[in-house]
């Protein structure tokens, strides 16, 4: 086993991540918060601004007037589409690097952490969840982020991971957790505290394949597990962790969705990866 | 200022076929790859004597319950529109059934993921009723399980390969 010092050491070396994105979380799922105090924030970073407009007037909305302000954007594309895209603005530095260890290529790992986000969004809208949904939007853009320091760990012991999941069914997170001593979804957690984020937030990315039981209980965590899972059954970008991870169908039949609500589900996130494709590409 | 026209070079070319697509191509220097394939199942089909070859990537066995996505303008993400639709156009470029070599990889689900919530097998039923309806053989399959695949076909020499990561590389 590794010594787990000097893995959480590895968390100073990311890049901090800017003081904007949890202010942003902060403000968007707080009910009382106006949308022009949102509006000042992004007005004060002028680099994030001028992204943000970019965005707004490029094919992925494709709108038939110019946005020339942080107010018309908000009132053109909506205020949940200007929270989302702040936070991947400001979230994704760290994701370009390639995550040795896990067979992904670069900026595949980013490239999951969006889709998983998008699908997530798609459930929280679906599920009604109103107050809690740009942490749980983040929590599944953020949920693998302990993967980028662990690759390398996993890249050392991957044949003795391997026969456990392939062998010994273990679960790929289970299985990192008895070869190197932490998962990443406990460095995940880490990185997290040490950005700041919420408990909720923590929370969510420390328990998101769900082993704990009182997560499977929880609707945020759920509905970030359920994102997870259909991107990996997608098969967006998926590495050498493949799809080996449980599957709960307790959670599933809690949350009252059949075979054809998940086929549905599936079907419209396919749908829907074309636009996330011109989101990555832009 | 005159355009100039590109100069189509005679090096091997890959071409991606994601989800919920399908390439056909009688080009002998490209490759049609279907990349991380999870509950999906991706699908190669070769001619040798017309020497053309395709390949489809589709997602979900049934299109009646895809709520809210319209199968008429996504009939390669279900395996009963997509599979017809995939056949026809190859038996249109000249392939013909008793000669087209089909290789399938694909169907995975996740760990514990039995019964209904199982899409990857059912992918898989739906897929061999489909290919039955046209007489079709499956000559090689790699399908269930949790490892996630990538599947190819090099239209050259008509051969497919699957990978899976740390496990190597079939070719048939």
């Amino acid at each position: 086993m590794t010594d787990l010092k000097d893995i959480v050491e590895q968390i100073d070396l990311l890049e901090p991540v800017p003081p904007i994105a949890a202010q942003i979380l902060a403000l968007a799922d707080d009910p009382n918060s106006s949308m022009s105090e949102i509006a000042d924030l992004i007005r004060n970073d002028p680099a994030l601004t001028a992204n943000l407009l970019r965005t707004c007037n490029s094919v992925y909305f494709g709108l038939s007037r110019q946005v020339e302000s942080v107010k018309d954007a908000i009132s053109f594309v909506g205020l949940d589409h200007i929270v989302r895209l702040v936070l991947l603005n400001s979230l994704s530095t760290n994701f370009k690097k390639d995550p040795e260890g896990y067979g992904l290529g670069e900026g595949e790992l980013w490239r999951h952490a969006v889709s998983s986000a998008h699908v997530a969004g798609l459930l929280a809208d679906r599920f009604g969840v109103s107050q809690k949904k740009h942490i749980i939007y983040t929590a599944a853009l953020l949920k693998d982020i302990g993967k980028l320091i662990l690759g390398r760990f996993v890249a050392f012991s991957y044949e003795k991971i391997n026969i456990l999941v392939g062998s010994h069914g273990h679960s790929f997170n289970d299985a990192e957790k008895r070869i190197i001593g932490m998962s990443h979804e406990e460095l995940g957690a880490l990185v997290a505290k040490k950005w700041h984020f919420s408990q909720k937030l923590i929370y969510i990315i420390r328990h998101h394949h769900l082993a704990d039981e009182l997560a499977r209980q929880d609707l945020g965590t759920s509905l970030v597990y359920l994102a997870d899972i259909i991107c990996m059954m997608m098969g967006v970008c998926t590495g050498a962790d493949g799809l080996s991870y449980r599957f709960y169908s307790e959670v599933l039949n809690r949350m009252n969705l059949s075979e054809k609500d998940l086929q549905g589900i599936i079907a419209q996130a396919c749908k829907n990866q074309q636009q996330v494709e011109i989101l990555l590409n832009h | 200022m005159g355009q100039k026209q590109m100069k189509t070079q005679a090096v091997n070319r890959m071409t991606a076929v994601n989800f919920s697509e399908m390439r056909i191509s009688s080009n002998p220097t490209e490759t049609l790859v279907a990349f991380s394939i999870g509950s999906g199942i991706g699908v190669t089909v070769f001619d040798p004597v017309c020497g053309v070859g395709g390949v489809l990537n589709f997602m979900l066995p049934d299109s009646t319950k895809a709520n809210g996505v319209n199968p008429e303008k996504f009939p390669l993400m279900f395996a009963d529109k997509g599979v017809p639709f995939f056949v026809k156009a190859l038996f249109e470029k000249g392939n013909r059934p008793d000669r087209m070599k089909v290789v399938i990889a694909g169907g995975a689900h996740i760990m514990d993921q039995a019964g209904i919530f199982n899409i990857g097998e059912k992918n898989y039923e739906a897929l061999k009723n489909g290919l039955a309806n046209y007489d079709l053989k499956i000559h090689h399959e790699d399908i269930g399980g949790t490892n996630s695949r990538t599947l190819s076909l090099e239209i050259g020499s008509g051969s497919s390969s699957i990978k899976i990561f740390g496990q190597g590389e079939v070719k048939v």
